[in-house]
């Protein structure tokens, strides 16, 4: 017995769909509500937000009331100077490094392999890499520069504030350049070999045809780096939660981490629900953009 | 009018705002090979399609053998459908390809697994390739995939059997070899077949009338001989024919038609002309001859000849318009000779520069 | 001249080779640091360091058996509930998603826009958004702390991501071979698994490995949702072997390589699906 033309879909449908209304779309719209829910009068309004937002315990700050060369900031803003360091870096360091594996360095299949291991550990174990990198006497870090001399560099760098947020931000280059890299050597596949032979026989350098040639043709790429390399590094926790817990002093606290610890310290439900439609209008621009580019 | 066993009414359907396919209506015999023969975009693919089910059409309906199978599923129309691509699964044996059309309604064909067999193995044998069933697509060549996607057609002895332009894929001389056996399988079996190309000498040999396309519409329907003998388009008058006929544009006055390069007095006898007229000659029914003695010949500048082995077709300038003439004879003409053409004025064929539409013919004129 | 030219270039080359190799070798510096210490007891570690050649005698696998035995930190059962976990959060997900990829490809519905942009929503939001009400749900529901209420959350949130992969795969697949299928009579559920799964088994794979690999290495949705020390996953359990003031890096290094144990062993033998399947991002079709 054959379904209805128009009905069909449902079949298909159905399940999937039925398992995201329930335990993906319900909770997204319960929270939007909570985040307005006033628990001291019952009613709706912006009271969590304005809360969360003023908040000036390190921990949960969000925006600091006052800046000093050494964070705490808030957890907006070493979102902020996260991506500030750490998109840049990731790009470049992944154009160039995708570059001369593809036509200078020998072995490259391997060095990619070695690099895109950072992707595949759990975050949180990435996390503790990072913070053992930087653990005084025994991480890399600390060792360099106590051979160069440099004391203060030589400490433990997560623990102390002016070198934590750092350290993490460094730390997820380390994780996150496997990623670039892979993404922007597949796309430089698509480069006609005879492009790249042309600009050589026409005298160019290394450096030119890079810029020049590489580079232009690998914009869809780049944006797709950049856009999935800001994604992650709004919604970071696993790797700062592992490493540092959001100390010292709340300045590596992250927006994420603010979320959790309302929610599991606090246990302040509808605060949390707050800072989670925060994080999320902060991502909000980016979906948008990604939407309007794919077409069903 | 006898009804038909395959028919087209009024079929209309539009892509935003292109309209592919523009009132077309066609009845096909039973058994009938019928070619929609167009160039690319004319709409013939999208009115096969039409039939199979895949589209469904804006207006008009479709019926098969009395039955009117607009609103039915492609499935429920009893017809089969050859691609351009064999869409064959890369996944099954060649078995399995040529079995799917009745594995998958086994039960309601009320077929066991014996029944499946024999059908296939016997289609299999009919095309050939009952050696190849336990291999893969992937294995076989273009023209052997070709006939598996014929069995797989065929093995459901379906009431149409529809073809997408299958043998562009195959090579030239692979292509000649399969369209003459194609040709007597059709003829064997009887099915009523529609059949897509653009290649019109595919057309001409393969059909038994040929429907001609354009921009969505059916300019002409006829035997191979109707559409080339007696076009009813200027556009079916230069598809249909290898090297096309001439088009020239010449004007009719009372008593003279003035055609680029030269002119002919008109009898008093002759079918009413007047203004502008496309005059359309086929390349065989111009003579090259020796001497201007006869008025009736005209004066031409050999521009290009090119040899075709068995003939030539000589390409002239006549009042600045390029003309080609085909001949069988070898004669010694190189590029800026002068030459002189004789038409043959009977074969002569007149269309509207307005509507592309058939006019008349011109009767014959003495000559001395 | 010419021949000045020809080996200027040939330092180059072996200069770029040795720089980036060594700087190969520096990325990989915290993997080998990672492992030396965890095949050394700490205490060693914190004397001589281990950047060194260790003394063969000294090298031991205590760390590993105090990790995986050790009731406080106890991650072999922790292992054992990530497999379970990370198992039926990626079958699920990957089923459910395959049947709503072929709607999206063969398929035509009113919806189809909307829902298509849902997916993708979904794809981008950060997990936060879904707890809390989530975590009040699951407690009436009886659902907290248990393995079938975390499966379902990271089966419901994986298909948005696999539908949007299948998708993109199955559109390679001709659109002709539906059509005929259609033509001979198959239904569309005939379609989807006789013609359409069978041919997107790398692609069935790639995803299967990838969610799994990503319910193994979450931590967020672990520590919200299991909270029993028998149900807790090795994510969350590697975590809590850092002391507060005290860290015994010999036995976090071990429960690290221990958490990262079967993520890299799925990475070395699927490789391929691996960066097949980021390296789809960069190249659009």
């Amino acid at each position: 017995m054959r379904l209805a033309k128009h009905l069909r879909p449902l079949i298909f449908l159905t399940p999937p769909f039925t398992l995201i209304a329930v335990f993906v779309i319900y909770p997204i719209l319960a929270t939007f509500y909570f985040s307005f829910y006033d628990k001291n009068s019952g009613l709706l309004n912006l009271n969590n937000y304005r809360e969360v937002l003023l908040s000036t315990n390190p921990l949960n700050m969000i925006i600091a009331r006052s800046f000093s060369y050494i964070p705490p900031w808030g957890a907006l803003f070493h979102n902020l100077v996260w991506i500030a360091l750490h998109v840049p870096i990731v790009t470049f360091l992944g154009l160039i490094i995708a570059y001369l594996l593809k036509y200078h360095v020998r072995g490259g299949t391997i060095i990619k392999a070695m690099l895109f291991l950072g992707i595949v550990i759990p975050p949180a174990v990435g996390g503790l890499i990072i913070r053992f990198m930087f653990e005084a006497n025994i991480g890399v870090i600390p060792l360099i520069f106590s051979y160069l001399g440099v004391e203060s560099l030589s400490k433990t760098w997560v623990a102390r504030p002016q070198t934590a947020l750092l350290a993490l931000i460094l730390g997820s280059v380390w994780l996150w350049l496997g990623f670039s890299v892979t993404i922007f050597s597949a796309a430089m596949e698509t480069i006609p070999r005879s492009h790249i032979e042309a600009a050589r026989v026409f005298g160019a350098s290394t450096w030119r045809i890079f810029y020049s040639v590489v580079t232009p043709q690998l914009k869809p790429a780049i944006i797709v780096v950049i856009v999935m390399t800001l994604l992650w590094d709004l919604k970071i926790f696993d790797v700062v939660y592992a490493s540092t817990g959001g100390g010292p002093g709340g300045s590596t606290s992250v927006l994420a981490l603010v979320m959790y610890n309302y929610f599991a310290r606090g246990l302040d439900y509808y605060k949390s629900a707050a800072v989670a439609i925060i994080l999320t209008l902060l991502v909000l621009p980016l979906i948008i953009l990604i939407i309007r580019r794919e077409r069903v | 009018m006898k009804s038909a066993f395959l028919r087209l009414d009024r079929i209309t359907k539009r892509f935003r705002n292109v309209v592919a396919v523009d009132n077309v209506s066609l009845d096909v015999g039973k058994g009938e090979f019928i070619v929609l023969l167009g160039p690319s975009g004319c709409g013939k693919t999208t009115t096969l399609r039409i039939i199979a089910g895949l589209e469904i059409p804006d207006e008009g309906r479709v019926y098969i053998d009395g039955i009117d199978v607009t609103d039915l599923e492609p499935g429920d129309r009893d017809v089969a459908m050859v691609f351009q691509d064999y869409a064959l699964y890369p996944h099954m044996s060649v078995f399995d390809n040529i079995a799917f059309p009745l594995v998958v309604r086994r039960s309601k064909l009320r077929l066991g697994k014996k029944d499946i067999e024999g059908k296939v193995l016997k289609v299999a044998r009919m095309l050939g390739i009952d050696g190849l069933l336990d291999r893969k697509p992937t294995q076989l060549s273009g023209g052997q995939q070709q006939r598996v996607a014929l069995a797989r057609a065929l093995v459901r002895e379906p009431k149409v059997w529809l073809m997408d332009e299958p043998l562009s894929n195959l090579d030239a001389l692979i292509r000649v070899q399969v369209r003459a056996e194609l040709k007597k399988l059709q003829k064997d079996l009887g099915i009523t077949t529609v059949y897509v190309t653009h290649d019109q000498i595919e057309a001409l040999t393969l059909a038994d009338r040929i429907a001609v396309m354009n921009k969505g519409r059916v300019l002409q329907v006829g035997s191979p001989k109707e559409v080339y003998e007696d076009p009813e388009h200027v556009f079916v008058a230069t598809f249909i024919g290898s090297p096309p006929m001439n088009i020239l544009e010449c004007e009719a006055t009372k008593e003279t038609l003035e055609c680029p390069g030269f002119s002919k007095p008109l009898p008093p006898d002759t079918v009413n002309l007047q203004g502008k007229l496309y005059i359309g000659i086929r390349p065989e029914h111009i003579e090259i001859v020796s001497g201007s003695i006869n008025e009736d010949v005209v004066r031409a500048k050999v521009y290009v000849v090119e040899p075709l082995g068995a003939e030539y077709i000589v390409n002239v300038m006549v009042g600045g318009e390029i003309v080609k003439v085909k001949t069988s004879k070898e004669l010694p003409l190189n590029p800026g000779d002068t030459t002189y053409l004789r038409i043959n004025w009977n074969k002569v064929t007149i269309f509207d520069p307005e509507t592309g539409r058939f006019i008349g013919k011109l009767l014959d004129v003495n000559t001395p | 001249m010419k021949r000045n030219l020809i080996s200027k270039r040939a330092i180059r080359t072996l200069a770029l080779n040795v720089v980036v190799w060594l700087f190969a070798l520096a990325w990989i510096l915290p993997f080998i640091g990672l492992i030396t210490v965890s095949i050394l007891p700490y205490r060693e570690v914190i004397v001589k360091g281990w950047f060194r050649v260790p003394d063969l005698n000294s090298l031991t696998l205590n760390n590993y058996v105090e990790a995986l035995r050790n009731p406080l930190y106890d991650l072999a059962t922790s292992y054992r509930n990530s497999l379970i976990v990370a198992s039926l959060s990626s079958i699920i997900p990957v089923i459910a998603a395959a049947l709503a990829a072929y709607a999206f490809t063969n398929l035509d519905f009113r919806l189809k826009a909307l829902l298509f942009a849902t997916i993708l929503f979904i794809m981008m939001v950060p997990q936060q958004l879904t707890v809390v009400p989530l975590f009040l749900l699951y407690r009436n529901l009886g659902l907290y702390d248990t393995f079938q209420g975390i499966i379902l959350l990271h089966s419901a949130w994986g298909i948005a991501w696999v539908t949007f992969f299948l998708r993109n795969y199955f559109k390679f697949i001709p659109k002709s071979l539906v059509e005929a299928a259609r033509v001979d009579g198959a239904s569309e559920i005939t379609i989807f698994y006789r013609v359409i799964l069978p041919l997107s088994i790398p692609a069935l794979i790639a995803a299967l490995i990838m969610q799994f690999t990503w319910v193994w290495n979450d931590l967020f949705y672990a520590l919200v949702f299991l909270a029993s020390g028998d149900k807790q996953v090795i994510t969350q359990k590697v975590v809590m072997l850092k002391g507060e003031y005290h860290v015994d890096w010999g036995l976090l290094t071990a429960g690290s390589i221990i958490s990262m144990s079967t993520p890299l062993i799925l990475y070395m033998v699927f490789n391929k699906y691996f960066m097949r399947g980021v390296a789809a991002w960069g190249v659009k079709r």
